[in-house]
């Protein structure tokens, strides 16, 4: 791998000063990881590099880093532009602001294991039927679909990893961190962790790009992956994929054709 | 610490009945912040009124719940009892212990155990509620009527008559409606043009009428006393300004096949034309998909033998941008298809509709008054009606309703045929006989009894074409004697419908309709004439099948509730509006797509935080457009949008309560 072409463009950007930032990956502490590297002196471009190991997201620092004008470059793949779009369509940043150097991925590796990652096997592998796991659990009856996530979703110790790492998780203050309204507590009780986990994927609904980063992220794993596939589906099936704001626009010509389903326990 | 006062009503039995009213003082007396906790017959009377009043001064009570009925009936009452004691009228919640507790439950126990829920979800809101203070916004002093029947037409006269302006749209390209197409009118008998063009007149030489013909509704944004609307000015041809209405064009048009839409198709008409002789306005139109220029391009001889060049082949739709303070809906009906009733033959030229036979019994119809068979033109000498065609029908076909003009309007077609032609034997076949209205009876006897019309009860089963008679089959069902009748005519009184872009229409205007798509009134008996939303009114057929003396009594009514609208110097705005928390706003503009009431704008601001100055891009609400629907709140992720008077943190508290 190693898109070098990319790398030397940006750096050419850079020096002709077309950005003042780019965001790319380097490497530390001789581990093999690669991680984030925020460039802003011609020193440090060296230490630019590409490789499997890149699957870092880099389009969420653009909230932080793209304001007040200044032109990033950033590195993107193809799941992380994804994610980029939905971030500029939700007004939290500015594409005039971005210069995009979109890079080739056959897969990314955990530093860790050496293997590719699961959400990267899918990606590739276009046979597979995209919603085969939503179909297992969509086959369940209810009650073993209450049990089964139930049990996963015991295990979210509410990091907010998945929150943290998510690019349409990108308000400015995120609801569970208002003080006043007491959304959430601090203690770890069922209830208030599941309340947690349904907000978070409806207000992912109808802009989850499905880069499975979430997933990816969990330190516990819990298939949070599985949940915005549902919901990508359903929306799919509903209303078609070609509106954008499905979930979150005004149509008089908005049918009710809703079938009520019971839930489990 | 709040002080708190509840009131729980009895409403007589309605609440008393099902929902122990002591029992639910009892359990909700000693929750934080009640300091006083009364029940009564009937809150809302007079005395109930003072009690809530007496007991705000003299407990110096801060918030108010009083659990009773709807707040939609009552709201309003408690809020002007509390605020003439001093508090802010927002301070008052109402659980609904009637409509939402006794009336859907039996079981006094069930029912009590939720009241008792209900009146602690208003307390637990009730605790936060704060005091609201409404803005105000000035009336546009115009009122639009959708429809140039006679609903609107009336409508329009009265509204104009009290000073105000008024602007009527109508789809086809003259006023005057289906009234102008009938014969004669019932109870009475006399001319229907004769009283109906007159008014027509009367609207087109108003000086506060305009009339927008052949034009259509695009859309209606905005509110009451400010509904921004746009009219689609479907192109005539023909310009309006220069036209004289001498006719001379219609004369020469080459292309003479068009069915005559007003005629109900019994005879035909030229490309450029206006569908009546009293038309009004009296400019006519060209139908592009009938008129040779726009077909082959080859003729245009309606623009030479124009004297004053007023045929403009070029005309293009136009959209006319108005705002209005009210609207009336005046739409009207139609008659169903009757494509599914294959048993009657409807397709056979002697099987007509009511309509039909209004025209053919009309001097300006197509057969200048004489009765005569529309295929060979020969007078009939044996005719059958037949009553109920698709009304009170259950089956898909049909319609459930009653269409309620059909008994009265075939009455009178049996008069008239009797009255020119009293040799005809005239049948009528009927389910009921349903004819309550003033002298309407009357009217229905002196049919039978001086007319000699044979009426019968029973419906007919067949109508089979026989030669050039039309046999009859139906069974006599008093006696039980199957008939066959060879009528020489027959005259089906096919059901009433709602208008069939009634649904179109009532999504543009955001009002309900009801299963057969007619318009729902607020409240079938305190407010028949106006809609669910503010500032929207309802006359005639459009409301549900109605005569004329019903149609022209509520279209003046509708118009009494506009002009009460459009004579106030200012509205006072809903209090309970949006509001955004601007420091916590990401100006992601989900709420401005989802409000339907394009309410919020995205604006760019300087927002002071922590002693720095953030300059972005944050959400905010007009708050004269702002309709307090909650739609905004809800898609907004990081809560920053809250609705004043039903915040998130009253709702959380309204949930805790229940459930903890």
């Amino acid at each position: 791998m190693g898109k070098i072409e990319m790398i030397l463009n940006a750096k050419e950007d850079f020096k002709l000063g077309k950005i003042q930032m780019i965001l790319g990956w380097k490497k530390e502490d001789e581990s093999i990881e690669s991680i984030p590297a925020f460039i802003e002196s011609v020193e440090e471009l060296e230490e630019l590099i590409y490789d499997e190991y890149c699957v870092n997201n880099l389009s969420k620092y653009l909230i932080e880093e793209a304001k007040n004008g200044k032109k990033v470059g950033i590195f993107l793949k193809k799941c992380d532009a994804l994610g980029m779009e939905q971030m500029i369509k939700d007004n939290r940043i500015l594409s005039e602001n971005i210069v995009p150097y979109q890079v080739e991925c056959s897969g990314m590796k955990d530093f860790q294991t050496g293997e590719i990652f699961k959400k990267c096997q899918k990606c590739l592998d276009e046979s597979q039927d995209k919603y085969a796991e939503v179909k297992e659990i969509e086959n369940m009856t209810h009650d073993e679909r209450y049990d089964y996530w139930m049990g996963e979703l015991s295990k979210c110790i509410r990091c907010n990893a998945c929150r943290n790492i998510c690019p349409a998780c990108n308000c400015e203050t995120c609801v569970f961190e208002k003080k006043d309204e007491d959304i959430l507590g601090k203690a770890n009780n069922e209830s208030e962790t599941g309340f947690y986990q349904i907000i978070r994927a409806y207000h992912v609904a109808g802009r989850c790009s499905d880069c499975g980063e979430c997933e990816r992220i969990c330190p516990v794993g819990i298939p949070l992956g599985k949940i915005n596939k549902k919901i990508i589906k359903d929306i799919e099936e509903l209303y078609g994929k070609e509106d954008d704001d499905t979930l979150s626009s005004f149509n008089l010509e908005d049918d009710d054709t809703f079938t009520e389903k019971k839930g489990g326990k | 610490m709040r002080r708190i006062g509840v009131f729980v009503c009895w409403c007589g039995s309605n609440i008393a009945g099902t929902v122990d009213v002591e029992k639910v003082r009892e359990a909700v007396k000693d929750m934080p912040g009640v300091v006083h906790s009364v029940d009564y017959q009937y809150m809302c009377s007079e005395v109930g009124q003072n009690y809530l009043k007496d007991a705000i001064k003299e407990k110096n009570l801060d918030r108010i719940v009083v659990a009773s009925c709807s707040p939609r009936m009552h709201e309003a009452t408690f809020r002007k009892a509390a605020e003439s004691a001093g508090l802010n009228p927002y301070l008052v919640e109402i659980a609904n212990i009637r409509e939402h507790c006794s009336w859907v439950h039996k079981d006094k126990e069930v029912g009590t155990e939720k009241a008792i829920s209900l009146t602690k979800a208003a307390i637990a809101k009730a605790t936060l509620n704060e005091e609201l203070v409404s803005g105000t916004t000035q009336v546009e002093k115009r009122a639009l009527v959708i429809g140039g029947g006679i609903a609107g037409i009336q409508t329009a006269l009265d509204i104009a008559d009290a000073g105000y302006l008024v602007d009527i749209v109508e789809q086809t390209p003259s006023i005057g409606g289906k009234m102008a197409q009938i014969d004669k009118t019932f109870p009475t008998l006399d001319c229907s043009a004769c009283i109906l063009t007159p008014k027509m007149v009367d609207a087109a030489a108003h000086p506060n009428i305009t009339l927008y013909t052949y034009s259509e509704i695009e859309s209606v944004n905005g509110f009451v006393g400010n509904f921004n609307v746009a009219i689609k000015k479907k192109p005539r041809y023909v310009d309006m300004d220069k036209c004289t209405g001498c006719g001379v064009c219609i004369e020469k048009c080459p292309s003479k096949k068009g069915k005559s839409e007003f005629e109900e198709g019994l005879a035909t008409r030229t490309a450029i034309y206006t569908p009546f002789a009293q038309s009004v306005p009296k400019v006519p139109v060209i139908d592009k998909e009938q008129c040779l220029k726009f077909k082959t391009g080859k003729c245009g001889i309606c623009s030479a033998v124009c004297g004053t060049k007023a045929v403009k082949f070029d005309q293009e739709e136009e959209i006319v941008n108005q705002t209005y303070g009210a609207i009336v809906l005046a739409t009207g009906f139609d008659l169903i298809k009757l494509d599914n009733f294959g048993e009657f033959h409807n397709e056979h030229p002697d099987v007509i509709t009511g309509l039909e036979f209004e025209r053919l019994t009309n001097a300006a119809g197509p057969t200048k008054g004489k009765f005569v068979k529309p295929s060979n033109g020969e007078r009939p000498k044996k005719v059958v009606f037949v009553q109920c065609v698709g009304s009170r029908d259950k089956s898909e076909r049909g319609k459930s309703y009653c269409s309620k003009i059909c008994c009265m309007y075939t009455a009178k077609h049996a008069m008239l045929i009797k009255d020119k032609y009293p040799d005809t034997e005239v049948y009528v076949f009927y389910i009921d006989v349903r004819t309550p209205g003033k002298n309407f009876d009357e009217f229905h006897r002196r049919a039978v009894e001086e007319y000699g019309v044979h009426y019968i009860k029973g419906m007919v089963g067949k109508v089979m074409p026989e030669g050039e008679k039309l046999m009859v089959q139906a069974i006599d069902s008093l006696s039980g004697t199957p008939l066959e009748i060879d009528a020489d005519m027959v005259v089906l009184a096919s059901a009433t419908q709602a208008k069939p872009d009634a649904v179109a229409l009532k999504r543009k205007l955001n009002i309900s309709s009801d299963l057969n798509n007619f318009f729902t009134e607020a409240h079938p008996k305190l407010k028949p004439v106006e809609t669910a939303s503010a500032g929207i009114y309802l006359a005639g057929a459009c409301q549900g099948p109605k005569d004329i003396p019903e149609t022209v009594a509520q279209a003046s009514a509708a118009a009494a509730k506009a002009i009460i609208l459009l004579s106030k110097k200012e509205l006072t705005n809903n209090a309970c509006v949006s509001n955004v928390n601007k420091n916590i706003c990401s100006g992601c503009k989900a709420c401005s797509k989802m409000c339907p009431y394009d309410a919020i704008s995205i604006k760019m601001m300087d927002i002071y935080e922590h002693g720095k100055v953030i300059r972005k891009e944050v959400a905010e609400v007009n708050e004269a457009l702002c309709q307090g629907c909650g739609g905004c709140t809800v898609s907004c992720r990081p809560g920053a949008i809250d609705l004043r008077g039903f915040t998130n943190k009253q709702i959380m508290a309204e949930v805790d309560a229940i459930c903890l």
